[in-house]
């Protein structure tokens, strides 16, 4: 029992980053699932993110912390997708980058919401079961996603607009049901974010968090929402693990070569139900094959 | 009675390339029509052009007496357009079965919030729709292969299940863009007698398509085209004796006899 307590106590702080992670990695998958890599979900988790700071500083429960978090990710998105829809795929991902760069200056220049250069203190560590529920309730609602009409209809046009033209879906509304998912998701993320790390600054919300944002839902695998999930766990775990085996020195390359290894060999990332379903008809087409010979 | 799909003087030019270039014709409803012509002679353009994915440059394109010229492709689908590509393209990924489904998206008759929450009235519609859709995979014969990853299937029976991918929209024109590609005699004699059921049912076809014998066979009127241009229109065997698609097919000296042997 003490051990499990003791395990627990060093690994907590890593649980609770790789279930913040897996919002960021869902809210990048779902725009990713919808045709669009984008590193827009860094910007709806800085809004939700100096927004649940600054409930939180002024004492605010956090039901509504969340509720505004995912409000102001909302607006966000919708307002990026505006003019991000008009964009194609690959300028879409240079914009949202560019978008990252703006988002930084702005934090930095508005001290009197973010805390400018100083940043914010968020006087509330993140409830373990808060963060746990908020998460079950994400994934819940990605599960009734993938199974609903909005499911079929991007995973259609992801593979081939144009067919999913003909066959009656409207793009730019399954896009801009997406980019709204992404900014809620994103935005319930960064609020996590501020009250797990307790500090937030512009920093924060930077390149590094995009690049595990986009890491993440890639290794994961992004054809299915499990994929996310998985790829937050792996990448956050990684470093952890790494320290166990190798010398310090060592660690960074480890987790690159690890990254590397997986992209060579599972491009389409360790959940990928295609994969899964090729594997299931593979014996039975052998069958087939024995009985003809 | 308005025709199905009326073209009128449609134009589309690509640079200096006109690919077609003022067609006019009308497919009846409640007909197969052919499309025939020679390789470049436009076909596919003028498919891009009647769904939306292309748009004229002049003229203008009715579909079931409303202009659609302008549209975009899936306001063309839902006034009833459904197709299939000179390339099948399935998805990815998905089961023959969830190709059809996913063709079904216009009938889905549930609101994206509905089919979000799973509301009993989604649910019951999304259970109909399948019944439905295995259904339409038993028309084209591949009900035994529902489960089955689509692009694990020969070519001639990814086409069976991209027909019925496009009869799940429930269409009032279908276009077909060469079905019978990469199918034996007898199975493109299957597709020809399937679309003489739809024909039946009172759907109308608009039928891309090379192989002569089955556009005699199965067509009830034709149209050919060449360099953009209409150049014959009527019944199918008269059509190909017609010295200028003769001409078209097989280029200027030889004799109709010949032409005729030729296309068997």
């Amino acid at each position: 029992m003490d051990y499990l307590s003791d395990l627990w106590a060093t690994n907590r702080s890593t649980v609770a980053f790789a279930m913040v992670n897996s919002l960021f990695a869902l809210s990048t998958y779902v725009v990713l699932a919808a045709g669009f890599l984008s590193f827009s979900t860094v910007v709806f988790a800085a809004v939700g993110g100096f927004v649940g700071a600054q409930l939180v500083v002024k004492g605010v429960g956090l039901p509504f912390v969340f509720g505004a978090a995912a409000g102001g990710g909302l607006l966000i998105s919708l307002l990026v997708a505006a003019v991000f829809l008009r964009l194609n795929s690959h300028w879409m991902a240079l914009a949202s980058l560019a978008l990252v760069l703006i988002t930084r200056v702005v934090t930095l220049n508005a001290p009197a919401l973010t805390g400018g250069v100083n940043g914010l203190g968020v006087p509330l560590a993140l409830p373990m079961d808060w963060l746990t529920g908020v998460l079950v309730l994400t994934v819940l609602a990605f599960y009734a996603l993938h199974h609903s009409w909005f499911g079929v209809a991007s995973r259609v046009l992801r593979e081939d607009p144009s067919v999913a033209a003909c066959m009656g879906v409207d793009l730019r509304q399954i896009q801009l049901i997406a980019f709204g998912i992404s900014g809620i998701v994103g935005g319930i993320g960064g609020a996590a974010y501020a009250m797990l790390l307790q500090f937030i600054s512009p920093d924060t919300f930077f390149l590094g968090i995009a690049f595990t944002m986009i890491a993440a839902t890639v290794l994961g695998g992004s054809y299915h929402w499990f994929g996310p999930v998985v790829g937050a766990v792996v990448y956050t775990a990684l470093p952890i693990v790494m320290q166990a085996f190798l010398p310090h020195l060592l660690q960074e390359v480890a987790n690159g070569v690890v990254l590397l290894l997986i992209m060579i060999f599972l491009p389409r990332g360790l959940i990928d139900p295609r994969a899964v379903r090729l594997r299931r008809a593979a014996p039975a087409a052998a069958g087939v094959m024995k009985i003809r010979a | 009675m308005t025709p199905i799909l009326e073209l009128d003087r449609a134009t589309k030019a690509f640079g200096g390339v006109t690919a077609v270039d003022a067609l006019s014709f009308v497919a009846p409803r409640g007909q197969v029509t052919g499309l025939m012509g020679p390789n470049g002679a436009g076909k596919t353009t003028v498919i891009n052009l009647i769904s939306g994915l292309l748009h004229v440059d002049s003229g203008r394109i009715a579909l079931n007496g409303t202009d659609v010229s302008a549209q975009k492709p899936h306001h063309i689908g839902a006034l009833g357009l459904a197709r299939t590509y000179q390339n099948v393209r399935l998805i990815s990924g998905l089961t023959a079965l969830e190709q059809v489904v996913a063709g079904s998206f216009l009938k889905r008759d549930t609101s994206m919030l509905a089919s979000f929450l799973h509301t009993p009235a989604a649910r019951h519609r999304m259970r109909a729709i399948r019944e439905k859709a295995l259904h339409l995979l038993d028309r084209v014969g591949m009900a035994h292969s529902a489960d089955v990853l689509a692009e694990t299937l020969s070519y001639g029976e990814q086409r069976r299940v991209e027909i019925a991918r496009a009869l799940g929209a429930d269409p009032v024109l279908l276009l077909l863009d060469e079905p019978t590609a990469g199918m034996n005699p007898a199975e493109s004699a299957e597709i020809g007698r399937l679309t003489h059921k739809l024909r039946d049912e009172g759907l109308s076809i608009l039928m891309v398509e090379h192989n002569m014998k089955l556009v005699v066979d199965f067509c009830d009127s034709v149209i050919v085209m060449n360099f953009g241009r209409l150049i014959a229109r009527g019944a199918p065997t008269e059509c190909i004796r017609d010295p200028h698609v003769q001409e078209a097919y097989f280029g200027k000296q030889r004799h109709d006899a010949d032409g005729l042997r030729a296309v068997g």
